[in-house]
């Protein structure tokens, strides 16, 4: 007998088989199904304008959608804070889906908790299960904070979180006076950027509402905003502030506890904003929001009424987004933007001019969520790409009109057109319509990168089936550089992938 | 609101859960502590693999958005079950019900796709509200004459184990004895609670069809919706992942009268002992002959590398922390290696489950029912364990404690089934076990003290 490893064929070559091809005969039977010959006419049908069609007049259905629920964005959001135990008041699955979802984007652990409420909850109230969960998760898990959104179920019953929280307190089964910031998040509303908007909202007023405003710090409050890249991000912008000599306070850094090191033990909270610095943040010289989309409703009104701060909307995302960014803190602080930002500046143009040739001109589809995708175009614009669809399940209507107006005064963006609402399968529709030589988004985008033979550029929430691209910037100029790496890359990837013996060449 | 049963599925007599000390089922979960699915995760999850059929979610994004694509229960053919469809429940919807919104969301899917049948899942909102799906789906199934399946499984029912008996209630009432095969067959069995994660049933599927047995259907993996309907005419049923679906292979033996037994494909002792319950049942001498002359051509073909890779695992311990039949399955696997096991979870085990896993492991096994990151970590290092098997939230934990971790649930893309996926398996533990990383972790530099 041979000593050889036994070849343990995968999913690729398993089927080559003969056991497997007669298998499959045996199966067939069983299956009832259509002959090959109209399972591929009818595919074929699905490429055509006239299945666009149907596809666009769906009403009530919806297929592939690009858009998570509320209490996700909001234990994200509560997750940037110090010692802060995100829980859900409302079923337990929720939460069991959330931490998934969050250990495969983040590649990391993710604590969150819920008071699984069940059927006679769901009768009488969820007042029990706050009560009895809020001890617990003190108990076992010790958090300085506990930040309590919902899920749908409780919001359908009108369970009133506030009062639920004063009983919980009141009856002795939490500290008078420990700190339970919260807001309702129930899922058939919005998406989760509008759950990370209320839980952002929920603890800037626990913290701060109706106290006065003490000494002004100096200080620029940031807003990541929901942020697949948050690990990358924050720290980028940091330094850059850091470099202008700019004081700031982050509100809900969650880059510390979504990217640890290998130390040996396990670290349920790890850094963080704290309550000091929230408390303090209405002394701030203004606020600024890195992703608007994230702290449209709530948060806006809480940082313009209750602080008297302007909140001002800017992406440091791509060159004129980044000159946009650093702009605006020099113009709130006074403080000027060194050299050393500047040669980093020249150094992302110089890189934009290098892959020039491989970009300008290439035709590109798109989705994800409002803002990210609003400043990815941009940026693909700068490089002279052109998008051809723009989806997004969930933007206001507000804000695909604005963004349509603006593209039409573009260069580039002449062509676009903006499906705002839509889902992954208009845009299958849309791509067989006019095929892109690429795609821009999250993972979810891979079955329709395959299908068309185009690549997926990787970049949004969530990414489930790459390593670590999460940890890098892709703000700031040396974000720029990354983004335009793995764009560039991909693109010459496929080229290579594609080319035969006499082009395949060594310099590209 | 009108869930089919629930008290007797709570009552499940082949449940040993049940016994007379623990009235109340399935165990409630407590707040406040982490937690793992929901009802509807387990029904949804239960059902999907069924890949030639429609799913649709008849809630809020949140359900379907989670759940979208989330296990690697492969298909070797249609994947219509990969398209998520939902009827993203908006505040309207809860302030004026979703019937109508969902009557037309499966007419547009079944004039879009003209599926075999539509799988249609109530979730919390929609079940709160009293969205009525039986009624629903027989107005559609008469209008269409395509079969609507109502999975009645809303997510505050309880946990996912509900749900997967939820799951067989649904198919048990509308989809199974609704059709008849072909052609008749000597010998015929369906596997129950085999869900082909990994694409890992592939590693058996060859092996029936060498031994000449016909299987009707695995419920559910890489199922198609016509098999499900035709798993009466089965001679017997293997029971595969212990407490999801109990209720089928019971119901299936009252009312068809097909007898069950419940096996595991995780090891090459428990695949040898599974093969040859078939095989024997059937009382055909060439069909035993077949079985055994090729459970020792498997049995060579593993060998060389397995006894390799034996010699480094050996005295090794292991920190089992999965459910159901997993965990007393997959101590027989690992034992098989030479490796023991230092703990297992029992949080979705029955009864019967435990007994076994005592059986293997000694009465002093430990039995881990606080599966939180904290206690798992703890357990690992007082029973000196070198590598832990968890589900996929557990991973991340692991690496933080620098521990050894493989997946056992179903993320994983190892396949662990039969022989080849037992070889699989023991590959996995030593690459995890002796990955480079942990050997790197000492710092080689002494740090500057703080001035």
């Amino acid at each position: 007998m041979s000593n050889e490893p036994l070849i343990v064929e995968d999913h690729n070559t398993v089927f080559d088989q003969e056991i497997f091809q007669k298998s499959f005969l045996g199966k067939k039977e069983f299956e009832c199904g259509s002959t090959p010959e109209e399972v591929q006419k009818q595919f074929e049908f699905s490429k055509t304008a006239a299945y666009k069609e149907l596809n666009f007049a769906r009403t009530a259905l919806t297929i592939n959608p690009a858009k998570a629920c509320q209490p996700l964005g909001a234990i994200l959001a509560a997750a940037g804070f110090d010692g802060c135990l995100p829980y859900v008041h409302g079923s337990q699955g929720c939460v069991a889906y959330f931490r998934s979802h969050f250990n495969r984007h983040f590649k990391e652990p993710f604590s969150a908790v819920s008071d699984s409420m069940t059927e006679d909850a769901a009768v009488f109230g969820g007042q029990k299960n706050m009560f009895e969960g809020l001890q617990n998760a003190l108990a076992l898990y010790k958090p300085k904070m506990i930040a309590v959104s919902t899920t749908c179920m409780a919001e359908v019953i009108g369970d009133d979180l506030n009062a639920f929280i004063n009983n919980a307190k009141k009856e002795g089964y939490i500290p008078q006076e420990y700190p339970v910031p919260y807001a309702h998040t129930p899922s058939f509303v919005g998406s989760h950027l509008t759950g990370y908007d209320q839980m952002m909202r929920g603890m800037m007023y626990y913290f701060t509402r109706g106290k006065e405003k003490t000494k002004p710090n100096g200080k620029i409050n940031i807003i990541p905003g929901f942020d697949g890249y948050s690990v990358g991000n924050i720290p980028e912008i940091k330094r850059m502030l850091e470099l202008m000599g700019v004081k700031y306070t982050i509100l809900g850094d969650n880059s510390n506890i979504l990217d640890t090191p290998m130390t040996g033990e396990f670290k349920m909270y790890s850094g963080g904003t704290t309550i000091e610095e929230v408390t303090d943040a209405p002394n701030g010289i203004a606020t600024l929001t890195l992703l608007p989309d994230s702290t449209g409703k709530v948060t806006k009104e809480c940082v313009e009424n209750e602080w008297e701060q302007s909140l001002i909307g800017v992406t440091p995302l791509g060159l004129a987004g980044t000159d946009a960014f650093l702009m605006k803190v020099s113009e709130l602080t006074g403080k000027d933007i060194p050299e050393a930002l500047a040669i980093e500046r020249g150094k992302a143009l110089d890189a934009m001019a290098d892959s020039n040739y491989y970009l300008h001109g290439k035709k590109f589809s798109i989705f994800g969520d409002p803002s990210m995708v609003e400043a990815l175009v941009d940026f693909y614009m700068e490089m002279g790409a052109e998008p051809l669809h723009i989806v997004c399940t969930n933007g206001t209507k507000k804000w695909g009109k604005g963004l349509e107006k603006k593209l039409a005064d573009t260069a580039f963006g002449k062509k676009a057109q903006v499906h705002n609402g839509a889902d992954l399968w208009h845009l299958r529709s849309l791509m067989y319509e006019e095929k892109p030589d690429f795609l821009v988004g999250s993972t979810y985008g891979k079955q329709l990168a395959k299908e068309l033979d185009i690549p997926l550029v990787r970049i949004g929430f969530p990414i489930f089936d790459r390593h670590h691209l999460h940890r890098s910037a892709i703000y700031g100029y040396k974000g720029l550089i990354n983004i335009l790496t793995w764009t560039v890359n991909l693109l010459l990837d496929d080229l290579d992938r594609k080319s035969k013996d006499f082009n395949h060449d060594f310099v590209r | 609101m009108s869930l089919p049963k629930l008290a007797e599925l709570f009552e499940e007599p082949s449940c040993e859960h049940n016994a007379k000390k623990e009235k109340a089922g399935c165990p409630k979960p407590t707040p406040g502590k982490v937690g793992g699915g929901c009802t509807f995760d387990g029904a949804y999850s239960s059902l999907v693999p069924i890949a030639d059929a429609a799913h649709i979610v008849h809630g809020p994004i949140g359900c379907l958005g989670n759940a979208w694509n989330n296990r690697g229960s492969l298909s070797s053919g249609p994947l219509l079950y990969r398209q998520a469809f939902t009827t993203r429940f908006l505040n309207n919807d809860v302030v004026f019900g979703g019937e109508k919104k969902l009557y037309n969301a499966i007419k547009e899917i079944i004039a879009q796709y003209a599926p075999p049948a539509v799988f249609v899942y109530q979730t919390c909102v929609t079940a709160m509200i009293g969205d009525d799906l039986g009624a629903l789906s027989k107005a559609l199934e008469q209008k269409t004459g395509v079969p609507v399946i109502p999975v009645q499984a809303p997510g505050f029912t309880g946990n996912k184990n509900l749900g997967n008996r939820l799951a067989g209630e649904a198919v048990l009432k509308k989809v199974i004895g609704t059709q008849e095969p072909k052609t008749e067959y000597p010998f015929n069995i369906n596997l129950i609670g085999e869900f082909n994660i990994a694409g890992e049933f592939w590693y058996v599927a060859p092996l029936l069809d060498q031994m000449g047995v016909r299987l009707i259907c695995s419920l559910s993996g890489d199922a198609r919706y016509h098999q499900v309907a035709m798993m009466h005419k089965a001679n017997l049923n293997m029971m595969v992942c212990s407490r999801a679906l109990l209720n089928v292979a019971r119901s299936m033996e009252e009312k068809y009268g097909i007898p069950w037994f419940e096996g595991s494909f995780y090891g090459a002792q428990n695949t040898t002992e599974a093969l040859l319950t078939i095989a024997k049942f059937f009382k055909n001498p060439e069909l035993l002959e077949r079985t055994e002359t090729m459970i020792a051509q498997e049995m060579a073909s593993i060998e060389p590398e397995l006894s390799a890779i034996k010699e480094r695992l050996k005295g090794k311990k292991v920190l089992l922390y999965t459910g159901g039949v997993k965990s007393w399955s997959l101590v027989g696997a690992l034992q098989e290696l030479g490796m023991g096991v230092v703990a297992t979870g029992a949080k979705k085990s029955t009864e019967e489950d435990k007994q076994r896993i005592r059986e293997l492991m000694g009465e002093n096994a430990v039995l881990i029912d606080d599966g939180s990151p904290g206690n798992l970590l703890k357990l690992y290092h007082e029973k000196g364990a070198s590598c832990l098997m968890a589900g996929g939230r557990n991973q991340y934990t692991a690496v933080k404690g620098r521990i050894p971790f493989v997946h056992v649930n179903q993320e994983r893309d190892a396949a662990f089934a039969g022989y080849k996926g037992f070889l699989d398996l023991a590959r996995q533990l030593d690459k995890a076990i002796h990955s480079p990383a942990f050997a790197l972790s000492k710092l080689p530099f002494t740090l500057r003290p703080l001035s």
